[in-house]
């Protein structure tokens, strides 16, 4: 057991008895999502404990919220939209996107590109795929970790849930071509984060200052 | 109606749009245009697939902590029950 936390440890709430055929039919339609939203926590947070604090907190929540919800084929998307906003407000410092700089740099930055300016592996005929051949597979989880939320919210529905931008839009709160541009960008710092990883692991040779 | 002419760069920001199934209209036959003619960006555009699913793949499953369906039930069954 990795920190797991029994119960939610809050004060008990105030609010109208919920009767229990509600929270039947609740659990019926709630709880086929927990594998996903569980998934979708632990990448937000990085962490197995508090992302089943976040999973709890959103059962709770959407209990509370359950009687609202009119069209019960939605609830998949009315569940991870409650995940997210609720974790946006525990991480709200982070839940901005980058500076426009940072990201008009960042629509410019290609790994296909510098791949080839370096050649990494010279012997390779097959630069491009030997190269990403050489990261384990736990490097790869932790560059995506590090995206800023903004970023790494889309990606993880879009990887694992196969969410469409509409979708995405829907459980994001955000206008689409806002989703279209944070999918860009959010792969654009993941191609960063690979490339300062070979670097620091000497995977690359840099004798000329590359971006 | 003409199509619009993209550049390398202006292709390249289209792409993970198209890989996502998102483009539509106009933008798509722009960039399937682009692309028809431009090896470079078809090189850039197999890299930006295979990146994408080299991520996914490399993302595995997440178990899900021992207990934790029984833990949920349980405060779904007793959430705001009034005491007595």
């Amino acid at each position: 057991m990795r920190g797991e936390t029994e119960g939610h440890g809050r004060e008990p709430v105030r609010m109208p008895e919920i009767e229990v055929e509600t929270r039947r039919r609740f659990e019926e339609l709630a709880l086929p999502h927990l594998k996903s939203l569980y998934r979708f926590a632990s990448r937000l947070t990085g962490n197995r404990g508090t992302a089943e604090e976040l999973v709890q907190e959103t059962f709770l929540k959407a209990l509370e919220a359950f009687p609202t919800l009119r069209d019960p084929a939605r609830s998949k998307a009315w569940l991870f939209q409650i995940l997210s906003r609720l974790a946006i407000d525990r991480h709200r410092r982070e839940a901005q996107a980058v500076t426009v700089e940072v990201a008009e740099d960042l629509d410019h930055f290609s790994l296909y590109d510098l791949i080839w300016e370096e050649d990494p592996l010279p012997y390779s005929e097959r630069l491009h795929d030997d190269f990403l051949a050489q990261f384990p597979d736990e490097e790869v989880r932790a560059a995506l970790s590090a995206l800023p939320e903004a970023y790494l919210a889309p990606l993880a529905l879009l990887y694992a849930e196969g969410m469409t931008y509409r979708e995405l839009a829907e459980v994001l709160d955000l206008p689409m071509g806002t989703v279209m541009s944070r999918l860009h960008r959010g792969r654009k710092i993941l191609e960063r984060e690979l490339w300062d990883y070979a670097k620091r692991r000497g995977l690359v040779k840099t004798w000329k200052q590359s971006t | 109606m003409e199509t619009e002419h993209l550049t390398c760069g202006d292709a390249v920001r289209k792409f993970f749009a198209y890989l996502d199934g998102a483009l539509a209209g106009g933008s798509l036959e722009a960039l399937e245009e682009h692309l028809e003619a431009c090896l470079d960006c078809c090189e850039r555009l197999d890299f930006s697939r295979k990146l994408d699913a080299f991520v996914k793949d490399r993302l595995g499953e997440e178990p899900l902590p021992e207990g934790i369906e029984e833990r949920i039930r349980r405060l779904i069954e007793n959430h705001g029950r009034r005491e007595g």
